[in-house]
Parts: structure tokens; sequence; C-alpha cells
């Protein structure tokens, strides 16, 4: 089972147009919510008029921060940070300032999300603009008015590893470069939604639409109400993707159950397309300025970075692990002891920001491989080998950066980094010449090698649950929202318990189900999801065995599992069915525990399994490359992509063919970033890519062939199945190799530093100084 | 995103819409809807009555008579594309039409609802003045007829007046061999600059020429330099280059976050000396 | 504005609804009759995810008001389905592992469906402009495209036709 192309059991909903999703669901009586939102970037409130809204028919509320508890805190950070984030978190509903165009500042509550909107159109509002933090560079320039009384800027922190000063010194070579990256937002094409529902009488509390950490988001909606855990439970429906922009600690996710609970009908909240490009987190706008150096015979000997990021106006749950990440993995795949960053972490007027598929890496990955080519070009020496002189060696593993990203050490548990790169090399055909450009069209290859980590921690939880007629449930702690759970985890599960997949149910993503979850984030499911599912079919395994050893009357070390059945191994028409042994394992059945005489005893827990299996921090370490041949015209600036290779080392691949899915797809969503999509503002503070016709995604049209590599050299040391994970390797290194192809076709030295690469940007390369 | 509160009518007549329209103070005609209804979204246009041209069966049709092609205000651009008297008539337009959106916006959107919206960027509004088309207007005082340079003024502003509505398109045979061209961040956008080339050449010389230029001004720009140069000297390597020098660079006003006025000019005569070499080598003559 | 009735045919049936002119049709097949494969991606006719078949033709469901259906012959994704199982394009879709999170899915379907109705035999160029107007954020379009082929390829074999030449 695990190994193989299994078709997807959840595919069949989906195309038949029966995935549920969360604006699918309706509850009797409920009403709609429509989140009016700052049209302002930084303002105070002077005055609040609703009456005219409120006077509307069907128009039950309209809420504003004065009807949420007054004891409510501002929504608190989840994870560890460089440095105190509390002056500069925000509250669910705005109180007397907004500090970004989007800020939630009421909620109206009607019959129909229509007549919202309509009420929202009345309600009156009087600003006082206050000045505006534009950007990073503003946020550091002391004469900028202060955001917050600390000032502009969240929180700096550095590394400084081994000697650099010396490093410089005695190095034969040194590059210097600066790069940008743009703010854009993972853009799954579900926008969020939720639907609160309370029972007052029973002081239960039921929100549909959380995902990706449904649980820790329960914990935290408990300790801001002052509710208990029990008395909420967070439900995950179909989910239209994710990319790690999903499940934050949204202050909808506050709101609006809070609101449903004081309205005392169930409450739906469906954000619009133009409500997500202001309200959904944001991600990597930041700058690196690069220095690196190296021998003469390509040994890269140190890198000295500059990091500065936008975070936008409030830090978020996710606080700076964007910048963390990108800070604390800089050095990539490659053996360097040098290191020295600096990192800043700014604020400014514009929407919050938290994690995008590869957070921190994709950003990483587009300055340090640029930098890695400029070397290379110093030197006179081929792209490919620079790398293959640096990256780390299998002997090497574990590797210590020596960094840490919210307080994980840096460390790659494993891997094959020169075998992946071989292999990858040679499947392109990097050496292979390019063909040639016609006319102005100028062609270009470009190759990364990066790193990703996967399977970060703290825990995932699994039960596994075999009825009396055979079938099989599996309750996940991970959470999904479209990757393809509910096959790949039974394929874990059918290959320990000898059941066919497809008699297995997935549930997934709700609080009721199972008591702790982790969640799916950081490309953790195949890594902590399938493992703890792993371990919970060992445990129903282990059972099946010890009663069906009662039940045949034989050695449990005489039997096997098989089609269904556990058979005494020698003699295979002496089985019984696992259906049977649940059934003799149901509490209540007096097959092996026969009712008492005078006292009540223990009874059976059922044939089950349930596992909490708590990871390594700083999970396991992802190898890939990145090759690409692009065509650039040099008339127009359109680049075309024409090939694209990608390779990743996952250690094992449980589906190989969800595997790939991931690689591709993320390449393409990777393509939109680097080509593409731009969250822009002017310098007002205003956002001006409120739409799909100015925020542009990737169609058909802009993509190449893409060929995924998916080999399985160095099984992860450090989980029973050896996997690694896959989701974010696709992504990470397309602005990258893109660049490095652009440059090469260039062959001026001339580089993209800015991103996206639009056509405007690309001409500019072409024709310096115009 | 749910559009504001409106009245709706669906008239089956051309005088029963003109009526319609004169009637409310806020009326406003919608075709295939694929710009308003947006616009309607984003609570950018707020009628107060919607009369709607879908179910006035005379306002769609491609009719050729008498050496003019009619096409009806109402027809579906996929219609339109999918025409083979349109591509035998007037070459260009299905050139234009094929960077105009994606197959489902061609079902339903419709070639005058594109030129009466008058997006600066769109393709048709191009395609029309550089096939010196007629638009027909119908009015309350009845019909009238306005060449396409005259009919598009500004950014969604054209000659069509309050209360009327545009009803066909007519097209004398394309003279001469076309391309059209544009530099847009995907297939199917809008325009960065896009370029309509007409050429028409007959025993050597050129006798008739249109060069359009669109996405670079509040309307596609007509470039009557470049079209005497052309029709003076023929469509020869040296011509081009005099065309090139003579392109209106000037009327670049389009500037911004997506594309600069510096980059719309510079791209003009990249984008020109294509659509001329292209429309000459094309293989569909008219 | 009073709601006022429209009715069509939809999925095959006669359909009457008491729909606000400015209710779309996307909006009001989801709400009024619970059809919730329609999705609703952007709203304002950018993703496609909302595509329904008007008379066979993909158009974007959230760009059509629900008034503007009178008479008209609609399809969303459940009319589009077998009773049971998956439809040709469907099947060739899971097995090609043409979809993720399932969002942009049904109305790949029926832009699918649309391609095939008019060109039995596909490219790789038609099936990419025929999608291109359907935004997928998971799969990067390879899949549905190979998926796309499968089934022109089937369809090229039973008809015996030539392979277009796009």
């Amino acid at each position: 089972m695990i190994g193989q192309r299994v078709l997807r059991v959840e595919d069949k909903r989906f195309l038949r147009g029966e995935g549920r999703y969360v604006a699918d669901i309706a509850l009797p009586f409920m009403r709609e919510a429509y989140v009016l939102r700052s049209p302002q970037p930084h303002a105070r409130i002077v005055s609040f008029d609703a009456s005219a809204a409120l006077a509307l028919e069907g128009v039950d509320a309209v809420y504003t921060a004065a009807d949420l508890p007054a004891s409510l805190t501002p929504i608190p950070c989840r994870i560890p940070t460089h440095g105190d984030m509390t002056p500069f978190l925000q509250y669910p509903l705005a109180r007397d300032v907004v500090r970004f165009v989007g800020e939630p500042i009421a909620v109206i509550v009607a019959s129909s999300r229509a007549l919202a909107e309509d009420a929202a159109e009345l309600v009156a509002i009087e600003f006082e603009p206050l000045p505006v933090v534009a950007d990073a560079k503003a946020a550091l320039d002391p004469a900028t008015p202060k955001m917050y009384p600390p000032g502009n800027i969240a929180t700096q922190w550095g590394f400084d590893l081994g000697k650099v000063d010396d490093a410089f010194a005695q190095a034969d070579i040194v590059v210097e470069k600066s790069f940008s990256i743009q703010r854009h937002s993972a853009m799954p094409l579900e926008t969020r939604g939720l639907i609160a529902s309370y029972d007052k009488a029973r002081s239960y509390l039921e929100v549909w639409g959380p995902t990706k950490v449904p649980h820790t988001n329960r914990a935290m909606l408990a300790r801001m109400l002052g509710m208990r855990d029990g008395d909420i439970r967070f439900a995950e429906p179909d989910v239209g993707g994710s990319f790690g922009a999903r499940g934050e600690f949204y202050p909808e996710d506050i709101f609006i159950p809070y609101f449903a609970i004081k309205l005392g009908k169930p409450i739906r909240w469906i954000e619009d397309r133009q409500e997500h490009f202001a309200s959904i987190n944001h991600s990597r706008e930041c700058t690196f300025q690069v220095k690196a150096s190296a021998t003469k015979d390509g040994r890269i000997t140190a890198f000295d970075v500059v990091l500065v990021a936008d975070l936008g106006a409030y830090i978020r749950t996710h606080g700076d692990v964007v910048p963390s990440h990108a800070a604390a993995s800089f050095p990539g795949p490659y053996a360097i002891r040098n290191y020295r960053v600096a990192a800043t972490a700014a604020l400014s007027n514009k929407t919050p920001s938290g994690t995008l598929r590869a957070p921190g890496m994709f950003e990483a990955n587009f300055a340090r491989e640029q930098i890695v080519d400029m070397l290379a070009e110093k030197l006179g020496m081929d792209r490919a080998e620079i790398r293959r002189r640096n990256l780390i060696k299998p002997d090497e593993m574990p590797w210590y950066v020596g960094t840490q990203s919210v307080n994980r050490p840096t460390l790659f548990d494993s891997g094959d980094f020169p075998g992946l790169f071989e292999e990858s090399v040679s499947r392109f055909g990097w050496s292979t010449p390019l063909p040639k450009g016609e006319g102005p069209v100028r062609r270009g290859r470009g190759i990364v090698a990066l790193v990703e980590p996967s399977g970060f921690g703290p825990f995932e939880s699994a039960r596994i649950e075999i009825d009396p007629a055979g079938f099989a449930t599996i309750f996940t702690g991970a959470s999904n929202q479209g990757q393809g759970h509910e096959t790949m985890l039974p394929q874990v599960a059918a290959e320990v318990l000898g059941i066919a997949h497809d008699r297995f149910r997935v549930r997934h993503g709700d609080t009721a189900m199972i008591p702790y979850g982790g969640g799916s984030y950081a490309s953790r499911t195949a890594v902590m999801g399938a493992n703890a599912v792993h371990r919970a079919a060992l445990a129903v395994k282990a059972k099946a065995l010890a009663a069906a050893a009662q039940m045949l009357q034989a050695k449990e070390d005489e039997l096997a599992l098989d089609d269904g059945k556990v058979i005494v191994a020698a003699n295979p028409s002496r089985f019984v069915t696992l259906a049977h042994i649940a059934r003799v394992l149901t509490p209540g059945n007096a097959e092996l525990v026969p009712a008492p005489k005078d006292f009540i005893k223990d009874d059976h827990d059922g044939l089950t399994g349930e596992v909490f299996l708590r990871a390594i921090p700083s999970g396991t370490a992802v190898f890939s490359v990145h090759m690409a041949d692009i065509a650039l015209d040099t008339g127009t600036g359109e680049l075309k992509v024409e090939r694209y290779c990608v390779s990743g080392d996952v250690g094992r691949a449980i589906n190989p063919m969800i595997v790939e899915g991931q690689l591709v797809g993320g390449v393409v969503q990777g393509i939109g970033g680097a080509l593409l999509e731009e969250l822009a503002y002017d310098e007002d503070g205003n956002l001006q890519t409120g739409s799909f016709a100015d925020y542009l995604l990737p169609s058909s049209h802009e993509v190449p062939r893409i060929e995924a590599l998916v080999v399985e050299k160095a099984k992860s040391i450090s989980n029973d199945l050896g996997v690694k994970g896959c989701g974010e390797i696709g992504i990470s290194g397309v602005a990258a190799v893109l660049a490095n192809a652009i440059a090469h076709a260039l062959g001026t030295g001339a580089r993209p530093t800015k991103l996206p690469l639009t056509t405007e940007r690309l001409l500019d390369l072409v024709e310096p100084g115009s | 995103m749910k559009p504001a509160p409106f009245d709706y009518e669906a008239p089956t007549t051309v005088a029963d819409a003109l009526k319609l329209l004169g009637s409310h103070e806020d009326a406003r005609p919608i075709a295939g809807g694929q710009s308003l209804v947006p616009m309607l979204a984003f609570r950018l246009a707020r009628p107060s009555l919607l009369v709607d041209l879908n179910r006035i069966p005379s306002l769609s049709g491609i009719e050729e008579k008498g050496g003019v092609l009619r096409i009806g205000a109402m027809t579906r651009q996929a219609k339109v594309l999918a025409s083979d008297v349109v591509k035998r008539h007037a070459p260009l337009l299905v050139q234009a039409l094929e960077n105009v959106g994606h197959p489902p916006t061609r079902a339903r959107g419709t070639i005058g609802g594109s030129c009466a919206h008058a997006d600066p960027a769109a393709e048709l509004p191009s395609a029309m003045i550089a096939l010196d088309a007629t638009m027909v207007i119908a009015g309350s005082g009845g019909e009238r007829r306005v060449r396409a340079d005259d009919f598009f003024i500004g950014a969604f502003e054209t000659a069509l007046q309050p209360g009327e509505i545009l009803v066909a398109l007519e097209l004398s045979k394309q003279q001469g061999v076309s391309a059209f061209l544009e530099v847009s961040a995907r297939k199917g956008d809008f325009g960065i600059v896009t370029v309509a080339a007409r050429v028409a050449v007959k025993d050597g010389r050129c006798i008739d020429a249109a060069l359009v230029l669109g996405g670079i001004a509040e309307r596609s720009v007509r470039c009557a330099e470049a079209e005497r140069i052309l029709k003076e000297q023929g469509a020869t390597p040296k011509a081009i280059d005099a065309v090139l020098a003579a392109l209106p660079l000037d009327a670049v006003t389009m500037d911004s976050r997506s594309a600069s006025a510096a980059h719309r000019r510079r791209l003009i005569p990249e984008l020109c000396r294509r659509a001329i070499e292209a429309a000459l080598a094309s293989q569909v003559t008219p | 504005m009073t709601a006022r009735n429209v009715s069509f045919t939809l999925n095959g049936k006669p359909a009457t609804l008491a729909v606000e002119p400015r209710q779309t049709l996307a909006d009001a097949v989801r709400q009024h009759l619970g059809l919730t494969g329609t999705h609703l991606g952007c709203e304002h006719g950018v993703c496609g995810a909302c595509t329904v078949l008007l008379d066979g033709d993909a158009i974007r469901g959230c760009l059509m008001l629900a008034v503007q259906a009178e008479g008209l012959s609609i399809t969303t994704i459940e009319g589009a389905s077998p009773p049971e199982g998956l439809s040709v394009i469907q099947d060739a879709m899971q097995r090609h592992h043409a979809l993720q999170c399932g969002f942009c899915s049904p109305g790949m379907v029926l832009a699918l469906e649309s391609l095939f109705a008019h060109t039995p035999c596909p490219g790789e160029d038609d099936i990419r402009e025929a999608i291109s107007g359907n935004l997928c954020r998971c799969t990067g379009y390879q899949p549905i495209v190979a998926a796309a082929l499968s089934v022109a390829e089937k369809n090229r074999a039973n008809l015996g036709a030539a392979a277009p030449s796009a």
C-alpha cells in the first residue's frame, strides 16, 4: 500500500460537486454577517453611528469592540518570537485606532449577506487620519512618527557564527547584492468562512470552518472568552486550499463565535474575495543585503546578511516566524560555518503578515542562490560545479547550522544532497546545449539547490477503530485542505493491517472526534500524521493478534494479518476476521471477558488503537534541486518558461502520485510569486490590488511542462516510516531558479533582484538605463 | 460583494428598450454583463434599473449584404470568433478577439458590449478603428451612424448619449492583410500595449494602412503619420523604419503600477514592427 | 426590490425560483436550490469556480443574473454528473490526480464538458485555452491537461479521427 499510486478516495465527491465547504453549510435560523473594515490605513475613530443601518428591516445587530467582553485581550502570538511582541498585538475589533486598510471595525448581522452589505453603506464613521508608515524603509527612519509607543520596529535579532570577518579578509573573491521580495499571499481559491452556533442551555458552541490547527485555536478561543475547552467544538469542513495562510487565529475566529453566542442565533460569515485581499495574512515582503566570499577553487567561505522584513500593522499569531526561518536557514544546503545575519522585523500600516508555503525559504533561496551564481560567474566556474563543491556531505549529517528559529535548532537530520544533486543534473541534462535563441529571443538555464524543513513539532495524534462489520475509521489530529490525507493516511494503516485502503474512512480536523491534534502546517502530515497512524495501526494489530491467539488457540508469533483476517501462518484455513475480533473486543461482549459475578471490572475498549506522537522540534530536512530553461523576448520583456524540473528526496513516498502533485502544484504557485503576484500599496497605505484583475494568478497558459523527480535516497532517520514532507519544496526554489536562468540568458551580469519579474523589470534588465 | 438593489426589465424590441432607458434616470443597459456585473458586485455601478438587451432578437446576428458585414451588437464574441464569414471579411476582428478574455467570458460577452464599455485597454475598440467600422446607434430620434474613430472618446466614454444603445457594427470588406499583437501579463488579460495593424498592398504599392495602438491612453490611438508614411513609401523595410520613427509616443498617458508610461513607450515601436511584419507575412488575405 | 419569479430548465428539469434581480445565477442555485457544487471563488468573473453551462456552453455563473435565465437551459455540476460514479471527464481527472482541494474542480469539469461538446479531440493548446479562464491554485494545471488529453485520445480512438493539427 505504501508507495503505490492509489487514486484519491476524496476525488469523487469533489468532482461531482458534492464537496461540503463552509459556505455550503446552513443551519436553521442562521443569520449572515458582514465585517465592516477600515478604509483608512491609520486613523483614529472619532465617531461611529450605526443607527441608520440598524433601522433597515432585516438587520439584527451592528456589533463593535464595545460589544466584546471588556476583559478581552488582544490576540496572542502562539509561537516563540525574538523579543516581546505584546505591544503590537491586534484586538479582534478595532477599539479607537485602525492601523491598516481592512482592519475589522464592526460586524453587521442580517437576514442576508446582501442586506448586511446594504446596511454597511449606512454606517457613518468619522476618522481622524494619522501619519502613515508606508513600508519598512519608513519604519526604520527615526524621523517617521511612531505607530506604537515602542516604535515601528517589532524586533531585531541576529547570529554571528564562525569568523565572518576573517573569512572575508582571506577570501579570493567577494560578491555583494541586494534583493527584494514583494508582498503576496497564498490566495487559496476558497475564501475563509465560519459558521458558529451556540446551544445556550447546554453551553455548547460549535464552529464550522476552522482548519489547519483547530485544536490549538479552540484552546485559544476558550482562554480568550473564559470558556471551557469541552464547551467548544471546532469542526473542519472541506477546505479549498490553504498554502499556509489559513488557520491563523484570525479576528473573525473570535468575534463570529462570540456574536453568535450574543445574538442567540447561528451566524455565518463567508469572506468575499475583496475582503480576502485585505484580511488574509500577507507574506514574503522583505529585503536581503547579502555579501558572500569564496576561495578560488569554489569553496564558499562566508555569508553576511542583513534581512529586513515588513510584517505589516500588527503581529499576528505567527509572530516573526517568516523572517526568523529566513535568517536561521539562509546558508541552505551548503557547508558554511561563517555566517552572520542581522534581522529586523519592521511594522507598517499594511495588512499583518503570516506564513505562505515555504515561509522565509522562498525568499532566502531567491537571494542566496543568485549570490552563489554570482560567485560562480566571478570564478568562471560552472554553476552546478560550485554547488557540488559546497553541498553538505552525507557523512556530515546530522548537520547543525548553528542558528535557531522559534526556539528550534536549525538541524538537517539526514540527507544525501550530492546524490540527488547528481541525479537531478543528469536527468535534466544540465550540460546539454540550450536551443539557440531566434531573433530577439535569448535562452537561459538556471539551477538552484535548497533544503526545506518538514514535519515540525510538537506532536500529532491518531486513533483507529475497527467496527464489528470490519470497516475502519481513522481519526487524525491533522487537518486537510486538499492534500489528500483521506487517501494517504489509509494507505499507511492498510500496509500494517492488511485491509484495503478503501475500507477506511478518515475523520479529521474535528475537536469532538479526537481530544488533541497538532494540525497541518510545515509539510508535516506525512511525517507526523502518517507516523501517528502507523503506530496506531501497530497498536490495533497487536490487539488483534492477542485476541486472535486466544480465539484460535495459537501463539501470537504463529499469526499473520491477511486481507482483513488473522490467519495461522502455517495453516491459512484457520483464521478469524478482524470484524469478528472487533465484535469480540466490543465492550460487553462475553466471549473473552465473561460478565463478573460479584464485582465490576475493566472491559475491552474495542479493536482500537490510539497514539499521541511527540515530534522532534526541528523536523526532518528535505533536499531539492530546481532547474529551468527560459526564453526571454528581449524586445518585449516577455518570459516563457520552456522547461522545468524539480526534484526532491522525500525519504519515502507514501503515494508518489500525491507527492508529484505537491511538487508540480508548488512550482506553479511559485511561478505566480516570481512573475505575477503582488499585493501592492500606494505610498499612503492604500491597497492597490483588490481584485483578481490586478492580483494575477498563473493560468493554464503561463505554466510550462514540469517534470517532478521524486526519489527515496535518504530516509528520514527520525521517524518509523522514514518519510519527509513534500509540501513546500515545489514552491521554494522557483523565483531563484527563474532569476538565475534570466541572468544566464542576459549574459551581461545583470540580475533580476526585485520580484515580481514583470515584463517591465525584465526589459529594464535588457536595456539598462533605459 | 453583492450588488446594490436594482430593478430589472427585459424588453424584446429596441423601441421598448429605448423607452425603458428613457423612463429611469439611472437606467442602464446590460449586454453580456462581463464587465458590468463585476462593477455591480463591487458596487461601482449602481443603476436603478437594468434594461437587459439579451431578449432583443434583432440585436444579434452576422449578416453580409452588399459588401457590408453587419454584426448585431449583442452577437456573442465566441460567435464572431468562430464565424467563417467574419474570418473572410474582417480577419483583423478575429485576430483581436483571440486576445479577448477566455472561452466562458466570450460565450456570454458581446461584441457591442465591449465597444460600448470602452475600456481603454480593451482590444475591440482598436480593431474597430483599424477596420474603419461604422457604429450603428439607436436613440429615441431613430438610428445614427458614427465612425469608430469618432465613437471612442475616452476611458469608458463613447459617442453614445444617455438613452441610446449601440445596435450594430458595420464593416466594409477589410482592405489588406492584418495582425493584432499585444503584450499582456497573461494571455487573455487586457494589453499593456496592443497594436492592430492592417496593410493593403497592391501592385507593390501600399494603398491603405491602419495602425492603431491600445492600452496606452484614454482611448485607442490611430497612428496617422505612420499610416501616411506606409501609404507613401510602401511596406518596405526602409519605410517600416520611418514608420517606427513616426509613432505617436507622446500620446502615451497610461502610467500605472503594472506598467509605466516609459515601458509602454518602448514597447510600441517593437510591437508595431512585429505587427506590420506579421500582417505582411499573414496567410489570411481577405 | 421585491423578488420576482424566474422559470428555466435546470439540469434537464423545470425550475421556478423567486429571486431578487440583483441575485446572480450562481448565488440563486446555491441558496434557493442547495446546489452547492457551483462555487463562489471571486464573484467578479475571474476565477471560474462558478462555471455553469448555458445551452451547453461554459459561462460564469457569477456574471449572469438569475432573472436573466428565464426560459434558458442551465446545467450545473450536479446535472453534469451521472446519477452514480463519475463521468468520462471526471473519471479522467481522478485518474490523473487533476485536483487537490476540489474547489475549482466543478468549474474545470464543466469547462472541459463545454470544450468536448464542440471539439471531441482537442489538442493541448485547445485544452489550455478552454481552461484558461478557470483558476486552479493546487495542481499547476498539468494533470488537468493530461486528463483532458486522455479523454481526447479515447475519443479519437472511438471516432477513428485523425489527430488535430493543434
